[in-house]
């Protein structure tokens, strides 16, 4: 019984991707169309840019019961802003640790720059972040709203 | 050593336009502006040892009369938190003269203060203390789950006061997070986990100033100032940033950089 219901917990996990609509998000979509295999797990939202990814909506997946954040972007260098990422790069390191003094498990929470070119890395990302979250289980932060957002739907 | 009446005096005659600082009336401890030599309430200025942002006073005296110069009787502290507001475009320390009062060794041992003086000191002697680093300590010894829940139990006392916010010199956003309803729900007492508590110290990261006024106010006891300076030394080991330093240095969190900047940061 318990078993069971460790392994549909593990079926559940649910992860929010933040993914940037100039790299990131054409890159799910190549892998997609290059029919790379990748788990079905993620709820993508689409951003102008990472550097747009405010703190709080990070707080906010996780408070919704979002197991695992991921934010995608563009190649520092190559952000279609030029230097928009360069604040996700400064953000992330300051979320990081804070959750981390929190008490919320590092690999959770995870920044990856993946281009438009880079399909096959976008589903590598995917597998091994879900992997890794799924091995985590449920997050401790899941509350009374957890459990209600459908990923895929 | 002068005492704060002949100061405030000299400042007056000395071309500031109002002095801002707190008065002692029979026990009633109230911050006080004073315009001119006759006050009546010059017979009532008192360093005391009560604390008071009187920071937060200057940010709309500043913009009320914007030709006026004021004068402020700053502890270390509040000169940390002055500088900090100039920066954030708060605070025009051109049009402002400060009045140093160094802590007590006793105020700055019961404090904890990092810096328990100001860089100019025309009252009281300069003592050093050290901030206490025990809950910080502690909370790092847990492991993962532990922490939560020790972080858990601490923020299920709170009763959503915003005393914390209301005291905090470093607080002045007209729109505040902690009341929009799609990050913290309206309410609901206690504030949600973790949101209300990890919005509060994201925001404060590279920008408290380690007054301890949060924890003072805060009815439930809740070890706010240690997560506040946790986050700074965070900022500080991260992003080479503590706030209320120097007037010059910027906030790495309030301009985007160079690529050399994150280049280093991500090699890390
Ligand atoms: S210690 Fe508390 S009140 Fe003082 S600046 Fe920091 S957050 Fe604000
Ligand atoms: S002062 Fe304490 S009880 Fe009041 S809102 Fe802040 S943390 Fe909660
Ligand atoms: S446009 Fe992709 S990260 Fe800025």
């Amino acid at each position: 019984m318990a078993e069971e219901s460790k392994k549909n917990d593990e079926e559940d996990i649910r992860i929010l991707a933040f993914l940037c609509n100039w790299c990131s998000y054409a890159g799910a979509d190549l892998a997609g169309v290059s029919r790379f295999q990748y788990p079905p797990n993620v709820l993508d939202v689409r951003v102008m840019c990472t550097g747009t990814i405010s703190p709080y909506f990070v707080i906010k997946a996780f408070q919704e019961g979002m197991d695992g954040v991921l934010i995608a972007g563009c190649h520092i260098g190559d952000c279609h802003y030029l230097k928009g990422n360069y604040m996700t790069a400064k953000r992330f390191q300051v979320l990081r640790e804070a959750l981390k003094f929190l008490g919320l498990e590092e690999g959770r929470l995870r920044l990856e720059w993946v281009s438009a070119a880079e399909g096959e890395k976008y589903a590598d990302v995917i597998r091994s972040f879900t992997e890794e979250v799924k091995a985590l289980g449920p997050s401790p932060l899941r509350g009374k709203k957890a459990a209600k957002a459908e990923v895929g739907a | 050593m002068s005492d704060l009446k002949t100061i405030v005096k000299e400042k007056l005659a000395g071309g500031a336009d109002a002095f801002l600082c707190l008065k002692n009336e029979e026990g009633t401890v109230l911050p006080a502006l004073i315009t001119d030599a006759d006050s009546p309430d010059l017979e009532f200025v008192d360093v005391g040892e009560s604390r008071y942002p009187l920071g937060r006073i200057l940010i709309d005296l500043q913009r009320e009369y914007p030709d006026k110069r004021f004068a402020v009787l700053v502890r270390g502290c509040d000169e940390r938190a002055l500088i900090e507001l100039s920066k954030l475009e708060q605070i025009d320390l051109d049009r402002l003269v400060m009045v140093g009062v160094a802590c007590s060794t006793e105020e700055a041992e019961a404090c904890g203060c990092p810096r328990p003086y100001p860089g100019d000191i025309a009252l009281g002697e300069k003592v050093e203390a050290a901030p206490g680093r025990e809950v910080i300590d502690e909370v790092e010894s847990l492991g993962d789950a532990e922490r939560l829940g020790w972080w858990k139990e601490q923020f299920s006392r709170c009763i959503k006061c915003y005393g914390c916010r209301n005291i905090c010199p470093m607080c002045f956003c007209k729109d505040c997070a902690l009341e929009n309803p799609h990050l913290v729900e309206p309410g609901v007492i206690p504030p949600d986990f973790p949101s209300f508590h990890i919005i509060r110290a994201l925001d404060m990261t590279g920008r408290c100033i380690d007054c301890g006024l949060c924890e003072e106010a805060c009815p439930a006891d809740i070890p706010l100032r240690s997560l506040y300076r946790k986050m700074q030394d965070i900022m500080e080991d991260k992003l080479e940033y503590r706030a209320g330093g120097s007037v010059e240095e910027k906030n790495p969190l309030s301009f985007l950089g160079t690529e050399h900047d994150i280049e280093k940061l991500e090699q890390e």
